[in-house]
């Protein structure tokens, strides 16, 4: 059974203080010992950003801090070559949304089994307060055009993974726990692409996406009925322009995995299977005239 | 004994399958071949080229003068007219329509007898290849022994339309056929070659990799690499490799990284614009120390350039491309054979030296064929590097810091150990850090690995005597044609001599400044304009080459041009 004090972090935190990552990493931890699942078997993949620095902040599972926007693919190369794996992929709004679309797109296309927490604050908080993808329109930053501000419309992470393919697609908020928690096992439990889409306010850049707003503006999508095998009213909450945010399972199927659609060895994880050199002999032999 | 063939046409004609056919019944008959495909980018239509040359001696490189052309389409009758030997001969297709005929020209019904005996229009390559052979007497009982070994596992119906549409063109030519061709092959026995193994550069790769253990491929189809991926994910099933054609380079790269990280042998295949996308994830490879092997096949850029055609020019930027710095090993095959090694190589040295390891082919070697002995699996070697002690260990560090700077590899799934790795400055267990002192220690612990890569790395090969007056300094695919053009001056009374590459980067110095110590004139013959390799050489050991041969059209070298390019530049 994993323990709290297994999980305690290698390193001192450096969020600042209020910020949405607390709750979202206090939450892994309580999903980590929920699961149940022995640690070495855990693997996390974040990208860069604050959300890239999870790792550091949980004890006893395998991680890889790889590349901004690359998380997916990494953990897409770590999940089909050892399959006994669960890998959990930690990215930010920036990391995902941004340089990241593509890769999230594609996973989700490709069901690839994968679970996908999002730490969505629609800044670039690291880089010191930028409008990221996920920015409302006319988020003012210093560096979104003056004086209309970010003139785009943001990205909706849920949407785009309910088109693209993805089999869970939920969203969570920071600041509810017992829900959040939740939303994780069930992503993690889930064979196929998982994505939480996670609200979690800057406190330090976003005066917009506030822990004020998010409790104020968010209702639960369970506690009000909701059909998550259905993708058209799925999609209709996502896009929903309500002024309140739905939480919670917007959309959940089973789907042929990519996994199984790959030519994996049943006996073994594919990174210890050896390959015969004879059959290679055979190969080559078959080719001379 | 040397001749060539050049079968031209429109993409989508079949012209390769008359080159493949000639080629194999050569092989068969015990002769060496030499196949370069000269194709542009398109689906249909245009003009390609296949061109086989056979010889009863070893060759390694095309060469400029042809004895025989078959030609599918009318651009091919007249495309290589000035490329013709003086008592060449020219077959096309008599639905050809041609009017300006010259005593080399020979219009032959090969579409009509391949329908009319053979039932199928797709029976050309046999006719053609009938009507070739006549014309150089070639006695017809060696192709049908041949025709009868290559088509035999199809079946006897098969072999025998086979051998009945090349003895109708065969016989036909005999009789109608007017010219003269510079060979008489009548008295012709089985040649001295006993290598039956058609390969080229691009399956040599794919089949090292397979026999080094290759657990997982991820690629974007890019020309000229996309054969290797093909081939890989064609045994992928029956060997269990994981396979994937991804979005982009750069998540190719990165799913290899992440396969590295789980303990499989990964691999990434591309050319120098797919490269370029990978580029930062060469870097996460270096910094995560999860090895990884990348093959660039490499075409004439900037951009997208010529696709379809052949470069050198991609080995400065392999070398130096990512920000920072970092170890990394950089091979380039000679040929089919070598690659073999090559591929098996390089996994063992990534794996042992936990670093990117890069493979630089180009078109010419990519899609050259040549017939080579039969590869022996039996003495390839996996050497997984260091890994850590099995059992749980609550301390195991990924970044251990040893005095080679080696640390032992455990991987995600090991029970009892945690395995961190980041793309970040981090400390011996893999947490990110920006202490100065770690840092230091992290840039030293790349750099302590250099004198055991350095010693890992094969020195160059010199052909020809050592202290002759001139040296052609040379490496990756053009090593055949300088190789030939040396021999050519070298008979010619020429002191000359050949020291060739395949292990480019770190470069070995040792043999390198023994041999060009002793030589009066160093010339680079590079497929490039800057002549990319030579500059290494100045870079690591203040030698300057006193000339420089490039070629950048996009099509290979041959001897006889770097012969003239020689005499051309007054070089004695």
């Amino acid at each position: 059974m994993t323990t709290a004090e297994q999980l305690e972090g290698p390193q001192k935190v450096t969020w600042c203080t209020g910020c949405g990552n607390y709750g979202i990493l206090a939450a892994l931890k309580k999903a980590v010992i929920e699961l149940d699942i022995p640690v070495h078997n855990l693997v996390i993949s974040s990208g860069i950003g604050c959300s890239g620095k999870i790792p550091h902040y949980i004890g006893g599972l395998n991680s890889f801090h790889t590349l901004h926007g690359r998380p997916i693919p990494v953990a897409s190369g770590i999940h089909l070559t050892n399959s006994e794996l669960r890998v959990i992929v930690h990215t930010g709004d920036g990391d995902c949304l941004g340089e990241g679309l593509g890769h999230f797109v594609h996973a989700a296309r490709r069901n690839v089994n994968l679970a996908v927490f999002i730490h969505n604050n629609g800044v670039m908080g690291l880089t010191k307060g930028q409008f990221s993808p996920a920015a409302p329109r006319g988020y003012v930053s210093n560096t979104s055009p003056p004086p209309p501000g970010a003139p785009m419309d943001p990205a909706n992470p849920v949407t785009q993974a309910i088109v693209a393919g993805a089999t869970y697609v939920a969203r969570g908020f920071s600041g509810d726990q017992k829900a959040l928690v939740e939303l994780m096992v069930g992503a993690v439990n889930h064979r196929g692409f998982a994505v939480l889409d996670i609200l979690q306010p800057c406190v330090t850049w976003n005066r917009q996406l506030t822990w004020k707003f998010y409790n104020e503006n968010t209702y639960s999508l369970q506690d009000n009925g909701h059909d998550v095998t259905n993708k058209l009213s799925a999609l209709e909450k996502a896009l929903s322009s309500d002024s309140k945010i739905p939480i919670g399972v917007f959309y959940k199927v089973d789907a042929p995995d990519l996994a199984s659609g790959i030519a994996l060895p049943k006996d073994v994880p594919l990174k210890d299977h050896i390959t015969n050199l004879k059959d290679v002999q055979k190969i080559i032999d078959d080719l001379v005239l | 004994m040397d001749i060539t063939f050049n079968i031209g046409g429109e993409a989508g004609q079949g012209i390769d399958t008359i080159g493949d056919l000639l080629s194999q019944v050569f092989v068969q008959a015990g002769f060496y071949t030499f196949t370069i495909k000269d194709f542009e980018s398109r689906i249909r239509g245009g003009y390609n080229f296949t061109q086989v040359r056979v010889s009863d001696r070893p060759i390694h490189a095309p060469v400029d003068c042809i004895d025989v052309i078959v030609a599918l389409s009318r651009e091919a009758v007249t495309e290589q007219r000035n490329n013709l030997e003086e008592e060449g001969v020219i077959i096309f297709d008599d639905t050809i329509e041609f009017d300006n005929l010259e005593a080399c020209h020979y219009p032959a019904p090969l579409e009509r007898i391949a329908k009319e005996v053979g039932g199928n229009v797709r029976m050309m390559n046999a006719a053609a290849l009938g009507a070739i052979l006549s014309v150089l007497r070639f006695p017809f009982k060696l192709a049908e022994e041949a025709l009868n070994a290559i088509f035999g596992r199809k079946g006897e119906a098969v072999v025998a339309s086979n051998v009945a549409v090349a003895k109708a063109l065969y016989d036909l030519t005999t009789e109608k056929f007017t010219g003269t061709c510079r060979y008489s092959l009548d008295t012709l026995e089985h040649g001295p070659c006993k290598d039956r193994l058609l390969l080229t550069g691009s399956r040599a790769l794919a089949l090292g990799a397979m026999a080094a253990n290759l657990k997982w491929i991820s690629a974007y189809p890019m020309s000229p690499s996309t054969s290797v991926f093909m081939d890989i994910v064609s045994y992928a099933h029956d060997l269990n490799i994981g396979a994937l054609q991804t979005e982009d380079e750069i998540a190719s790269i990165c799913m290899a990284i992440g396969a590295s990280y789980t303990g499989a042998r990964s691999m990434v295949t591309t050319s120098g614009g797919g490269f370029s996308l990978m580029v930062e994830a060469v870097g996460l490879s270096a910094m995560a120390e999860a090895p990884v092997v990348i093959y660039n096949a490499q075409r004439p850029g900037p951009s997208t350039g010529l696709p379809t055609r052949t470069e050198q020019a991609d080995l400065l930027f392999m070398a130096f491309a990512s920000q920072g710095e970092f170890p990394r090993i950089m091979l380039a095959p000679k040929d089919p054979l070598e690659a073999f090694d090559v591929a098996t190589r390089a996994f063992n040295l990534a794996d042992k030296f936990q670093i990117p390891v890069m493979i630089l082919g180009d078109q010419y070697f990519a899609d050259s064929v040549m017939n080579i002995q039969r590869i022996d699996v039996s003495g390839v070697k996996i050497d997984r590097g260091k890994l850590a002690a099995s059992g749980p260990d609550p301390d195991y560090k990924r970044y251990l810091l040893t005095k080679d700077g080696i640390s032992p590899r455990a991987f995600p799934g090991d029970e009892g150990k945690s395995v961190v790795s980041s793309g970040n400055v981090h400390r011996e267990d893999g947490h990110i850090t920006e202490n100065a002192d770690i840092r230091t220690k992290m840039v030293a612990k790349f750099m302590n690995k250099l004198p055991a890569i350095m010693e890992s790395l094969n020195p160059p090969i010199l052909y020809g005597n050592e202290g002759a007056e001139i040296t052609l300094l040379t490496w990756g695919s053009t090593w055949g044609a300088a190789n030939e053009a040396m021999q050519i001056l070298k008979d010619a009374g020429v002191s000359i001599n050949q020291l060739h590459f395949c292990d480019l980067y770190p470069l070995r110095t040792e043999k390198l400044r023994k041999v060009l110590s002793k030589s009066r004139q160093i010339i680079s013959v590079e497929q490039n304009v800057t002549s990319q390799f030579a500059q290494l050489v100045k870079m690591a050991t203040g030698i300057t080459a006193h000339h420089h041969i490039n070629k950048y059209d996009g099509r290979p070298m041959t001897a006889r041009w770097i012969v003239d390019e020689i005499r051309e530049a007054g070089i004695k």
